[in-house]
This record gives C-alpha cells, structure tokens and sequence, in this order.
C-alpha cells in the first residue's frame, strides 16, 4: 500500500469519529479547577494550577523527570506567565484527567516529510492528519512521556492555563481595590496599584476563583524575562545531597522486597520451581509465581526483608525453563532474515518523488551499499522497578514510570480491579530512554502485593534481570543506491530497510486500546530514512516491517538512532564518490531547505571545518533532523591503538524557541555520550534465546576518561518549540564514522564501530 | 552488627555475608547511595571507608567494624552544601542524579587524597558510569571544588540515620 492511500483509508476508518467530533464543542486543555488534587488552604484556578496561601504557585505536573530536565522547563513557563521566581513554583503530581494527556507525542507518529510543512501554510494532508490525531489524543489522554515532546505539548497548554489564572488573580485585585486591572503589575508575585494597594497571589486566590476569565492571551515574546534563559535546574539540591526519591528510595513502614527471576529464553515460560532451599533461607518470606504480562518473559519473584535477602532466594529457587514456543530467538538467525526479506520483499513506501527506475536506467553511474545496526539495551542506571500496595480492594503503586496512565491500567488489571481503585505515585526516574514507556515491572509488582497480606513490597531488578529482559532497539538493516549522472551530480537516492516494527507491538503491551488487529505502517521503521532534507530529483524510501519476536521497544530517538547512521554515511560515501568535501557536498543539497543549511554551516564555522587539527586526527560531519529539531554534529577523532578515540564533538541545533539553553546543552552532551556509546560499543547478541550480555562488564559504557569534550551553539529561533531529548543522539554514530573514514579511509557499514 | 556511619555507632540485624549497600539502603534507609550493577562494575553505591572509595555493592558490612564509614547523606546538606556539591550545581552537573551520590562520594576521596587533581588525576579515579553522560560537567566540577577547598574534608555527623 502506498503511502497515500493509506492516509485516506486511515481516515476514511475515522471517518465516523471525524463527524462525532466535529458536532462536539471545542474542548481547551485549561481543565477544571477539581482536576487537580484539593489541598487544605490552596485554590486551584484551573486543572493545572493552584495557588497556596503564601501565594506560591502549585503546578499539576504530567510529565516524568528521568533526567532531560522537563520538571524545571514546564515550571518556566508557568512562571513566567505568572510573573513569579522559579523557586515559587512548586510540582504536585497531575492527576488522571485527560487534560494531561500528551498529544504532540502522538502528533509525532504521523509519517509527514517535515520539508512539507517547512513554509508558512501546511499542506491540507498534514492539516488533516494532525486535527485527527489531536483530537484522538485529546479523547485518550494518554498521560506519557517520550517522543521528545514535553516542552512542545506543554508550550500552549501551559503559558494558557499560567496566563489564564494570572489574569483572573488580577481581576480580583482590580475588583477589590475598584482600579483598572490594566493599571495593575506584578512583579515577583506581588500585585499592585500605584495608588498604594498590593497583595499576593495567595490573598487573591479565594476571589480569583470565582471567575476564569477568557480569550487570555500569553506574554508577547519581548517581554519574556524567564523563557530563553539558563536558569539553573530546581531538581539538583535533592540529586546532589542523595534526597531525590527514585522508584528504588520509596520506603514505607512494613514494607518488604522482592527479587525477579524470569526465563533466561525471552519468550520462555516456567516448567517448575522448587522453592524449598530458597524459602529456608533467613529472611526469605515467600516464592510468587509471575505469568508473562505486558511482554515480558514468565517467571517468579522471591519475597525477603531486604532487595538482599531477596535476591538470595531468587538464586536458591531451582528453576526449570521452557523454551519459547515458537523458536529460541537468535540475532544470527535475525540478521540473516533481514537480508532475505529485503532480497524478496518490496516493503511499506514511506516516500516517492520523481521518477526513480528511470534515473536508475539513465544513471552514469550507479552506487550501492548495505548498512546494518545491531539490538541494544537501554540500561538505565535505574534498574526496573517498582513498589505496590494492595490493600481493601485499593492499589497504590509507586513507580519510576514514563507512561502513568498505562501503569495505571496495568495496575488495575493485574489486581483486578477498576482503574478508579489504582492511586500512581510517579518517582523521579534514574533514567528513561524509552523503557519506562513499559509497564511490565508494574503488573509484576502489583501481583507480588496482591501475595503480602496488605504489605507494600518493593519489587526490583537485578541489572542482569534488566539487560536480559528489555525490550530492545531492534536490529535493522538498510539498502541504499544512489545514481549520479555524466556531470557527476547525483540524481537519485533509493532506499530499502527492514527491521522490526515498535509500534504495534508497544501498543499491544501498554496501550492495548491503540492495538489494531493488523500493523499499520509504523513511521518509527523509516524515520531518518524517508525524510531526508536533500534535494535529490528522484527518491523512494520504502520499509519492509519484520516481527522477530524479539521484545522491542522505543530507545532514545528510536528509528533515527540507526538511520542517521545509514543516511548520513551513505551520504558521506556519495561525496566521496563524487569527489566532493562532505560539508559542501551537503551544502549544494540544501538550497530548498534553508533551517537544515543554517545548522549545518553553525556547525562547521564552530568546529572550524576545513582548518588544519594535529596530525592523526580528522573531522566528520554529520546532520540530522528528529522530533522537530536539527542537529548537525562535528565529530574529531584519532586512532588510539586501532581504536577510535573522540576528542571533540561540536553541535549546533535548531529546536525552535528554546526554553532553557543551559538544559539543551545538557541533552546535548548526553546525547553524544550515549549515541557514541552506542556506536563504538553497542550490541545485543542473543543465541539460543539468551541474550549473551549480562551487565556493564560485558555491554560497556564510555567512561569519563574517554568522554569527549561537546560544544552547544543553538540557532535562535521564533519557531514553537520541537524536542531537545533525542535529536542529539541520531548524528553522533554517523559523525564519527565519517571522521573514521576521513582518517583512515576505511568505510564503517555496520555497528558498532568496534566490533 | 555495630557499625560507624556517618560519625554515628549504629547496631544493625545483619547477616555476615550481606553488602554495606544494603544495610545502608533497606536497613537503614539511608537511600542516597544506590544499586546499579551489584559487580563493582559501575560506581553508583560508593562510599567512603576510612576516606577511600568504596563499592559497597560487593563489601560486605561485617569487614568494616571499627571503620568510619560515609555516605551522600554525611557530605553536606541542603543549608551547608559542601564545596562538591556547590560545585556540581554550579556546573550544573546531574540530569537523571541516579549515579551521582556515587560520583560525588568518588570525588570526595580524590580530593582528600590529592586536593588539586589534574584531568589526567581524574580520568584514573573517575570511574563511574553515568548513562545521562554528564561526565564532562563532573570534571569542571571536581576542579572547580579543588579551587574552592580549603580545608580537609570533615564528615558531619549524625546526618540521616534512621535505623
């Protein structure tokens, strides 16, 4: 099916949702004052923000903070709208309304070339398709956070609701003092008069709440003192002193731990347990049996006093393993069905511009590679966990979780009971990168408290647990061809990839109300691929979607973490077959992309392209755009021993209105130590159904003695904002593969880099 | 089992062959040093034991009579913060802060042993992981702090022991 055919049937499919909705009113997303969690002496003014009585400022917060900082960014824009210091906002967790939903998170699924919509007006198919999902998304309130998509689904949401509840505080000055509300300023909070009266906020939140007002429009960008500055994080005290509370810190009274063992075989199931050596060990309380539940492999937990005495009688516990019924699953076995299926199959086309078989049949000269990027592991420092109580028919969960909503239902279905029983404490998370969007620790917990009598238990992984039982970046693999004609210019850009669709495989797992009974085209296979920004006469992408059965799920910047990498080598490889400077060959492509052009030459005038480096050293460039933003990354790299070592790595992006620069420097850094993590190191083998590596001894990580140096330039911009968690990551591997071949000649077509 | 943490005597239920890390964590609930990989392999649960850096992931508390033994909790707090700590906010070091209580525990035995580091100092001693990849933050941290301390680094006492 084509690409455009689908859109219509996927419409046509709405079509009956389209005319219900659109009878319905418009539904804002200021929310009702009763969304938020009543509190003695506070007024809440609308569903996102409360004000207390020393007239700090209460915000319900709906996203996760696993470390890309959203917690001090949305509270920026609060603050700035209501004139107050950061310091005087304060977080309480958003309740389960739909307002909290996350809908620029689902607007990321739709498989737009963002070159469409680079101009003033969108295309009338991307104005469609965003109304739908907006209004899909509105009605599901899938309360998540990923897709780099905080700062862009609170931006309206939020300045709204801060601007709305300012101005209603101010229509309770002006009504009470009998003075113009236009005469009215504030200034840290305080409200005044110049004719003497003044009060805060917490004074005039009794009487504000009485009205909301409307047509409230936010502050005019010029007058933005907070938005646009490096203010500093709110949430570093507590991570520098060991206060901050991640999902493994909650401690309640009586509380027990539980250890995890599941099928060594991913897929496999329990043949028998016998339990008699574990549960005669001190400490050790009980043996619970886990069913496989929202993907993940069988297998039982082991009740103690302590994660230790736990886990000690998780090791006693002698364990018969069935094997997967369908197969023990083996990359081998995997990479060598990715390059039949490619061999035979025509696959999903994501894109189609010109005229492809005749470029091909008229090209001087034809040039051809084969890319390949292995499964990883996401290994938050965090190992999954979480804490459950289940008690008098209620459910309380306390967990490091990036999807709330789904950890409720899952909660709710593995105790049985009715979603409104569940209460979802949502923790910080000791990093997320996609594997918190899963709730199978959270079922597995659940079903260990429905075994303790009423006791909380704290249900947690080994890292061992967590590195065999992730849902992993799934492998692909790439086919690329390019036509260059008698001038030597390239004309034409064909590519075909496989490799296992997320997607419907997540939704199936966590939100089983977005699971259809077939797969749609998932846009996270040929992200990277299909969407280039290079003006090349005559393009088809195309994926073929696998399902291995491996366990896969989204790993920060999902399909763009390996595109990029067979995009921007190939690229890189066409420049060299044309006898072209990488940079330039790149700049003559993007005369119809002007913002690609702009990050790309910050880039290179930072990191001094084309300037002379020590001898043994070379640069590499690479460009990628992801979640609404471009980055363009300059990698410098020498041979260390016949290993790569990365000295220095220069970004430049072009996330739109940036909220906080000192925040988008930091993803920018952790984005590169990751990506090059990835990419010099990164794999998971998996032979007989055993995924082969176990912890940090044998999936390592790049250590502060290799870390290389990350310079930040950001491009100003008046555009609203895209994301700054992921799109740092996709242009690291590319970058330093290409400055790889720039030093040595050879051309790396497979990761990881060091194999 | 009596133990010295944080200046305090403690008496504790604890096996013989159980880590530090746990007695700190589940019975103690001093929570501030954590699990991340249970084979000294990454640095999150260290501490200090008589000043040196330690993983207490595969220590065992029954080998640390008599020692003094210092976790996050007895480096500084929130009103005092310690030349580290005010240096890791400076800089603005941590993003998720999971693995952070073990760097700055890391750090702190560098310092004491050797007040201005080098990078190269820092390279050896900095071995911990961290996945958010705050690394280069956390050595202009440590040389900021070198600048700024003055003095050996005392443990405050008492802090946080709930046991």
């Amino acid at each position: 099916m084509k690409r455009r055919t689908w859109i219509l049937s996927a419409l046509g499919a709405t079509g009956a949702l389209v005319v219900g909705w659109g009878v319905m009113p418009p539904r804002s997303r200021l929310g009702k004052p009763a969304a938020m969690l009543p509190t003695q002496g506070e007024v809440a003014l609308n569903g996102w923000i409360k004000i207390a009585q020393d007239g700090s400022v209460v915000l319900a917060m709906a996203r996760s903070e696993m470390g890309q900082g959203v917690h001090t960014a949305l509270a920026m824009l609060v603050a700035e709208e209501l004139d107050v210091p950061l310091a005087r906002v304060r977080l309480e967790q958003a309740g389960s309304d739909a307002i909290y939903g996350n809908v620029s998170m689902l607007l990321g699924s739709l498989p737009f070339h963002p070159l469409e919509s680079e101009g003033g007006t969108k295309p009338a198919k991307v104005k469609v398709g965003e109304w739908v999902v907006s209004k899909l998304a509105r009605e599901l309130g899938i309360n998540a956070t990923g897709g780099s998509s905080s700062v862009a689904d609170g931006w309206q949401p939020l300045r709204m609701a801060a601007a709305t509840a300012r101005a209603s505080l101010i229509g309770a000055a002006a009504a009470q003092w009998k003075v113009p509300a236009s005469e009215i300023t504030v200034t840290a909070g305080r409200v005044q008069h110049a004719s003497g009266p003044s009060a805060h906020y917490g004074e005039l939140a009794p009487a504000a709440a009485a009205s909301t007002p409307a047509n409230v429009v936010p502050k005019d960008r010029k007058d933005w003192k907070l938005i646009g500055t490096a203010a500093p994080r709110s949430d570093l005290m507590a991570k520098v002193n060991g206060s901050a509370g991640f999902g493994l810190d909650v401690r309640l009274p009586d509380m027990l731990f539980a250890a995890v063992r599941m099928s060594p075989m991913l897929g496999g199931s329990v043949g028998s347990i016998d339990s008699k050596a574990a549960l005669a060990l001190p400490g050790v309380q009980q043996v619970v049996a886990l069913d496989a539940a929202h993907g993940s492999s069988a297998g039982f937990a082991v009740v103690g006093q302590t994660t230790w005495h736990a886990r000690q009688g998780a090791q006693a516990v002698v364990a018969q393993w069935q094997p997967r019924a369908q197969g023990a699953l083996d990359t081998k076995a995997i990479a060598a069905s990715l390059q039949s299926q490619l061999d035979r199959e025509s696959g999903f086309t994501f894109f189609d511009q010109g005229d492809i078989e005749a470029a091909e049949k008229s090209a001087a000269k034809v040039l051809e590679a084969s890319y390949t990027a292995p499964y990883l592991a996401h290994a938050t420092m965090e190992p999954m966990n979480c804490t459950a109580q289940v008690k008098n028919g209620a459910v309380e969960i306390w967990a490091p979780t990036q999807i709330p909503s789904s950890a409720r239902a899952a909660a709710a279905k593995a105790a049985g009971v009715d979603p409104d029983q569940v209460t979802v404490h949502v923790t910080l998370l000791g990093g997320g990168f996609g594997r918190r969007l899963e709730v199978d620790f959270v079922a597995q917990a659940v079903k260990v408290a429905m075994a303790t009598a009423g006791k909380p238990v704290q249900l947690s992984w080994s890292r061992e647990e967590d590195m065999g039982h992730d849902f992993y970046r799934p492998m692909h693999a790439a086919r690329l061809k390019a036509t260059v004609d008698a001038q030597g210019q390239v004309q034409s850009l064909r590519i075909k990839s496989a490799g296992d669709a997320i997607s419907p495989r997540w939704m199936e797992r966590a939100v089983p109300l977005l699971a259809g009974p077939v797969d749609m085209p998932d846009k996270t296979t040929s992200e990277g691929l299909f969407d280039l920004p290079y003006g090349f006469a005559h393009q088809q992408m195309a994926h073929v979607a696998t399902n291995m059965g491996v366990p896969v799920g989204f790993w920060r910047s999902v399909g763009h973490s390996h595109n990029a990498f067979f995009s921007e080598s190939f690229i890189d490889e066409l420049a060299a077959a044309t006898q072209k400077d990488p940079l330039e060959f790149r700049r003559s492509l993007l005369q119809a992309a002007p913002r690609y052009l702009a990050v790309l030459n910050l880039a290179a005038s930072k990191a001094q392209w084309g300037s002379a480096l020590p001898a043994g050293r070379a640069r590499g460039i690479a460009l990628h755009e992801s979640f609404g933003s471009i980055v363009a990354e300059v990698a410098e790299v020498s041979l260390e021993g016949g290993m790569p070592r990365v000295h220095r790595v220069v970004c430049a992006i072009d996330c739109g209105t940036v909220v906080n620069p000192g925040i988008v420097a930091q993803q920018m850094e952790g984005a590169v130590v990751m990506g090059l993590t990835a990419a010099l190191w990164g794999k998971i083998d998996i032979e007989g159904g055993v995924v082969q590596q176990s912890n940090f001894t044998n999936y390592p990580m790049l250590q502060l003695a290799h870390a290389p140096v990350v310079e930040t330039h950001v491009i100003t911009s008046e555009r609203t904002p895209g994301g700054v968690g992921e799109p740092g990551l996709p242009p690291i591997a590319p970058a330093v593969s290409n400055a790889l071949f720039a030093l040595s000649g050879k051309r790396h077509r497979s990761l990881p880099l060091v194999a | 089992m009596n133990l010295t943490i944080n200046g305090q005597a403690v008496q504790t239920d604890t096996p013989a062959d159980m880590p530090l890390l746990w007695v700190l964590r589940d019975q103690l609930k001093l929570t501030g040093t954590k699990f991340g990989c249970g084979v000294a392999a990454c640095g999150a649960c260290t501490v200090l034991v008589d000043g040196q850096a330690v993983r207490s992931c595969v220590t065992l508390a029954s080998h640390l009579l008599g020692k003094n033994i210092r976790t996050i909790e007895s480096l500084g707090s929130a009103e005092q913060p310690h030349a580290l700590q005010q240096a890791w906010i400076a800089e603005q070091v941590p993003q998720c802060g999971y693995c952070q209580s073990g760097m700055l525990m890391a750090a702190a035995a560098l310092l004491e042993r050797n007040p201005k580091p080098s990078d190269a100092d820092i390279d050896a001693a900095m071995t911990n992981i961290c996945r958010c990849g705050t690394y280069q933050r956390v050595r202009a941290a440590i040389h900021r702090a070198a600048g700024a301390t003055q003095t050996a680094l005392q443990p405050s006492p008492r802090q946080g022991v709930t046991a």
